[in-house]
Parts: structure tokens; sequence; C-alpha cells
């Protein structure tokens, strides 16, 4: 690595020092509290593979560039210099993180490991080495972006033939559009998406709550914060919202997809309507007797609770209440909540494909939901769906995994 | 070769006692006075024993030493510390916030009593590394006992009365920091913990063994031998009053017989600790609360 790109990667790297930065990278006293709090550690126990053995590479590359002991005595933290080996240890240790941060739960200062896997990864960027096909697809969603009139034409003809698998669901009243779109002054914008089976289930559920709605024209999935790259990040999210914004609505629901739900709650500073994740809605026309459900899942179920949604978001009731409405034998995963361990698919994994690696860090996953003995398994984050039905096939586990949108839309009663 | 003493230690008080009065000039008027009081013995001694003499060649610098250890140097390095932990806070929380919210759920309904409870209590190890977190407790309660003990020592204040030959704890507080430290210590060895450790976190941890060590010669001394440790709580607060009152007095004057020296390599130990400590991950006193207020808000 010549010194022009090591000083251009240092530039960057001191971009991401704000205080929330400088506390975890200078707090840590290597307690070791966190080994054990992830899943890929307990699957594959290497120290590299836990949430201190990541962040330490990005800790001794700051103690090297940014302080002063790093400089005088850097033997006393066994500095690291910014080089082709350091970059390749920043892939392994960033792209190996699925963001859980369920080792917050562990850590005795709360820090927080996805936030300093930021910055290998805009590093990474830096240095022409992330993960080619997450630049393609968040580029391809940024186009996307900027010439919405382009795809128009194509996307409605597509929502028009979905339409009929909406209508097998629940019959939408007379006058009304099944999936409606581009419609100013609705009250609930959702974002779906690329896949039919985000929208069917929703729509069928918005019908059936009889809900002024409108469907997003763009998908919900942030490829940017997969990367870590904040700018690309924003401009993906930003489409959304100038949507939003511009058709008036009150509230975003966004379709089940972690990262897309923080992404928009979180990460993206205030807006001028409600941002809510798609089953904070279904449980709400639950609760106000707008849709009812028949209790048809007779077979023991159970959840999964997404990082980003749960211990990220904050969503932990509302689906667990949607699941009493439609199943009568529900049984909880051990550890759940805020414990729950991450099914090792996020942080761009599943997007990535990665799937031996995805296999072999997850093991741990697979042993929890094996121990539930439940035979099916729902949850709310595309994701996580995809990497549990990934590892049911692998482990052979014999559980079928549902996205809790889709149960519920097959258990609405329509009178 | 007295002589020469005398001249050198006249010398500096001459060169630096005008300018910069107080510590310095102190510290070579000690030279000075040693080598003058010992000038009489050393011919006797010159007779007797080579190793005598050496002994009593040295002991001007030793005293000199010891003085610039326990004075000047306590006060440069308590002054460099507080100093330095200011920089660093500044350095660290003075720098722009985070873009978002880094907080996990569920949320405390007052972020700032459950950052509280995340310092004081940590109920993260708690949950997932008990050992480790009983030996934590007791060290840090113990440690701000031992600052109290070390607060009681001056004459104005006193929790366990003046009279008495004991520090606050009578010695408890000296096991309630070096057992867990040793503890603390030996888990570096093993793995994992052995795997994330840099020398930066054994160096720090052994040199505040030794401190505590020295420390608690004393103190273990006073409470649990018949005899004591010869140098008293009296004798010691008398030496930090000399310190609180910015005499710049030689507390040897006050601090009598051989032992003394044991007194100074502690304090020499204390003068390490706090030089080292802005640096080092002791500061995590410090930024503890606002990182977990960051999980919190």
């Amino acid at each position: 690595m010549d010194a022009a790109t090591q000083d251009m990667l240092k530039n960057l790297f001191e971009t991401k020092l704000n205080s929330a930065m400088r506390l975890y990278l200078e707090t840590c006293t290597h307690c070791g509290a966190c080994v054990e709090a992830c899943h890929v550690y307990n699957s594959m126990p290497e120290m590299r593979y836990s949430s201190v053995g990541r962040s330490e590479i990005i800790r001794k590359v700051f103690l090297k560039y940014f302080k002063l002991q790093g400089k005088i005595a850097p033997w006393l933290g066994e500095t690291i210099e910014l080089d082709d080996v350091t970059m390749d240890r920043f892939y392994d240790a960033a792209y190996s993180c699925t963001g859980c941060r369920r080792c917050m739960m562990y850590c005795p200062f709360g820090i927080d490991t996805q936030m300093i896997m930021g910055i290998a990864k805009l590093l990474l960027i830096g240095a022409d080495k992330e993960p080619k096909l997450l630049t393609m697809l968040a580029d391809m969603s940024i186009a996307k972006g900027e010439d919405a009139e382009a795809s128009k034409a194509g996307f409605e003809e597509a929502i028009a033939n979905i339409e009929p698998e909406v209508e097998a669901l629940w019959k939408t009243a007379p006058g009304k559009k099944t999936i409606p779109l581009n419609v100013e002054g609705a009250d609930i914008l959702y974002v779906a998406l690329s896949p039919k089976h985000s929208i069917i289930p929703a729509a069928a559920i918005l019908n059936a709550a009889d809900a002024s709605w409108t469907l997003s024209s763009f998908e919900a999935v942030n490829f940017g914060a997969f990367m870590g790259d904040s700018k690309r990040m924003m401009a993906i999210a930003q489409r959304i919202i100038a949507e939003a914004e511009r058709l008036k609505v009150k509230t975003v629901a966004i379709v089940e997809c972690g990262t897309a739900y923080r992404v928009m709650k979180q990460q993206t500073g205030k807006h001028p309507f409600e941002v809510v994740a798609f089953v904070e809605l279904i449980a709400k026309f639950l609760r106000e007797g707008k849709i009812h459900t028949t209790k048809n899942i007779a077979e023991k179920l159970t959840y999964h609770d997404p990082c980003q949604v749960a211990r990220n978001g904050g969503v932990y009731e509302d689906p667990r209440y949607v699941i009493s409405q439609i199943a009568s034998d529900f049984k909880e995963m051990t550890p759940n909540r805020e414990m729950n361990w991450c099914c090792g698919g996020g942080g761009g994994l599943v997007a990535m494909g990665e799937l031996e690696f995805r296999m072999k860090s997850s093991r741990v996953k697979a042993d929890q939901v094996k121990a539930s003995g439940a035979g099916r398994i729902c949850t709310i984050c595309e994701n996580c769906q995809t990497q549990l039905t990934d590892l049911s096939e692998h482990y052979e586990l014999g559980v079928q995994v549902d996205s809790l949108a889709n149960l519920v839309a097959h258990a609405l009663i329509q009178e | 070769m007295n002589a020469l003493f005398s001249l050198a230690a006249s010398a500096v008080q001459h060169l630096t006692g005008a300018k910069l009065g107080s510590f310095w000039s102190k510290a070579a008027l000690i030279l000075s006075e040693s080598a003058d009081a010992t000038s009489g013995a050393t011919v006797a001694a010159d007779a007797t024993s080579g190793a005598t003499a050496a002994a009593v060649a040295v002991s001007p610098f030793l005293n000199a030493i010891e003085y610039t250890i326990v004075v000047p140097l306590l006060y440069f390095s308590v002054l460099f510390c507080i100093v330095g932990i200011i920089w660093r806070l500044y350095k660290i929380l003075g720098a722009p916030p985070a873009p978002y919210s880094l907080k996990i759920y569920p949320s405390s309904k007052s972020p700032g009593l459950g950052a509280l409870k995340d310092t004081f209590a940590m109920p993260q190890l708690r949950r997932h590394k008990p050992l480790f977190w009983v030996f934590l407790v007791i060290f840090h309660i113990s440690l701000i006992m031992l600052l109290l003990g070390h607060l009681d020592i001056l004459p104005s204040i006193s929790i366990v009365p003046e009279s008495s030959r004991h520090m606050v704890g009578a010695g408890l507080v000296g096991v309630g920091v070096t057992v867990p430290l040793l503890y603390f210590l030996f888990r570096r060895f093993r793995t994992p913990v052995r795997e994330l450790s840099v020398p930066a976190d054994y160096l720090l941890l052994i040199l505040i063994l030794f401190l505590f060590l020295f420390g608690d010669l004393m103190s273990w001394g006073n409470s649990w031998t018949p005899n004591g440790f010869v140098m008293t709580k009296q004798d010691f607060s008398l030496y930090f009053q000399g310190l609180a009152q910015f005499t710049f007095a030689d507390p040897r004057a006050v601090l009598p017989g051989s032992h003394y020296h044991f007194l100074v390599i502690h304090v020499l130990l204390a003068d390490l600790f706090f030089i080292v400590l802005p640096f080092s991950k002791i500061l995590h006193a410090f930024l503890s609360y606002p990182i977990n207020l960051l999980r919190r808000k």
C-alpha cells in the first residue's frame, strides 16, 4: 500500500471519530466479557470472531495513527499499520459481523461493535476492497431513485399482475384499488421489497383493515447500510423520505426488513411522518378490531426476534400479540427478546451469498431452533427468513419458516 | 569526597534557589546538610569498613532523590494527572456527537438512571460473569474506602480516631483491593482473556499490584502485628499535613527509621500511577457513565 493511499485511509478513519466512536475505542479494558456474546464465536471459537477481537484490529490502528502512546511506545498496545494485510483483516472482521449488537448486552460499557465495524467498512470502500455486489446493488437503488420515471411503467404492470393473488387472500371492497399506487394524501405508505411475497400478504391485510394506503415505488432494503456507507445509505433512504413527503402520508410502514426499519426509524433524522414496522400496524388493526383472524396454526410455532427490529428497534411485544391471535401452540425460544441469538444472516451476508460461512457461523442458532421443539418458526425480517430457511435445510431441522405477515394474511376472516 | 558533595549541593542551592525558590532549594539544602552531618562519621567509618563508607557516601544523594519522590514529584504527578484527565475528557467528549441514537432496547424510563445503574452495578457482568463481577464489586468498593483511608490520614479528617493505629478498614481494605487485583492479573494469563491482552494491560496491573503491596506492608504491619510498622498513622499525618500546607518540608524529619524507604517506594509507585492514569484504561472510571448513556439514550 503506498503512502498516498495510507494517508487517504487515515483521513477517512478520522471522519468517523465522533464522540461515541472515541468512547468505544478508548474505554475497552479488554475484560473479555463480550467474547461469548457473538454467535459466530460460539459457533467457530476463534478470537477474531469475537466482538472484541474484531474491534481490536481497529483499535490498534487507531492507537498507531491517532494516539501519542502508539507513536512513542507502540509495543505497549501492539499497534497495527494500515497495509494490505490489515485491510484483509478489516474485511474478515467487518463481514463476519452481522451488526446484531448482542455484544452490547454483555459489555459493561455497552460498546457498539457494529459502529466500530463502520470504520472497517468505510476504509474498505476507500481501498476499493468492499464487496462489489453490495456496491452494485446500492448503486442500482440510487439510480432507480434518480430516474423513477424510467421504471414506472414496468413497475405498474408487475403490480397489476400480482393483484389477483392479493384478491385470493382478501376480496377488496368494490370501487377500491387492490394495490393503490401513488395516492396523495393516503394515511399509510407501505414500503415493500422487490419480491412479490413482500407485497401480497401486506396488501391483503391493509385492505382487510380498510386502511387508506399506497404502495411505495421503491424497495425498502438499504444496501448502503450493509456497506457501512452513510452517503449511499442516506441516498437510498432519501428516495422513500421524499416520496412520503410528496404524498403527505402520516405513516411509513416498513416491510419485514430489519435494517430498512432501523435505518428509517433511527438513522435518517426526524421526519414529518411516523415510521412503524409492518407488524406494529397488524397489531394495531387487531387491537382495534379492524381485522379478525382465526387461530389456524395448530402446530407448535416459535418466533425469532430479528436483531434490528427487536434489540435495536424495540419491537418485542407486538409480534407476540399478533402470534397469540393466529396460533394455539406458541413456544418461546431460549434465549429470546434482547438476548436472542442472531440468525447469522445480517450485515449484508445474505445479500452477498456467503452460504458456507453463514451456515458454519450460525450453528448456535440452529441448536437454539432445534431445542425449541417447534415445527414452524416465524419472523419479521426477510434476511432472517432466508437465513433460517437455509439453516433448516443445512442442519436438517425440518422446520418450516414463515413471514408473520404471511401467516396473518392466511388467517384473515372475511365476514 | 564529602566536601565535594557540600560544594555541589551549595552550587545547586545557589544556582536554583534564587530562581525557583521552594522545593529545589530545599532539595539542595537537604543534600548539603546530609553531607555536613555525615562528614564526621565518615572519618570513623573509613577506618572500620569500606562498605559503610560507601553507604554513607551515597546517603545524601539517596536523601535528595527520596525527597524529590515524596514531595515535588508527588505534586507534579497529581497535577499532571488532573490536567491529563481534563485533556483526555475534552478530546473524547468534546468531539461531535454520533449522528443517530445508539441505544438498545428495552429502553429505560430514565436513561440517566439506567446508565448510572450500568456504571455502578454492572448488571451485564453480574449476569454473564458472576465471579468476575464479585471481584469487581469488592475491588471498586475497596478502592473508595482506600481513598477515604488516605484522606483520613490528614489530621483534619477523623473517620478513624486520630489516636488509632489503624487505617480505615484496619487492613481489610488492602485485602479488598489486592486479592481482586491478583484475580484480574491471573485471569489475563488464561484463554480467552490472554488472547486479547496487550503488554499495557499486564504492566498496568503489575504497577498497581506493587503499589498496593507496599501500602499493605504499612497498613497490615500497623493493624496486624504487635509491634506495628515503626511509622504510625500519626507519623504519616505529619507528612500529609506538610503536603497539604505546601511547606515543602522534608518528611524524613517526621518519619523515622529505615522503614522510611518502603514509604518512598509506595509514593514512587503512586507517582507513576498518577502519571500513567490519564493515558491508561483507568480512564474508564470517568468514561463509564457517558459511554453507558449511549446505550440508554
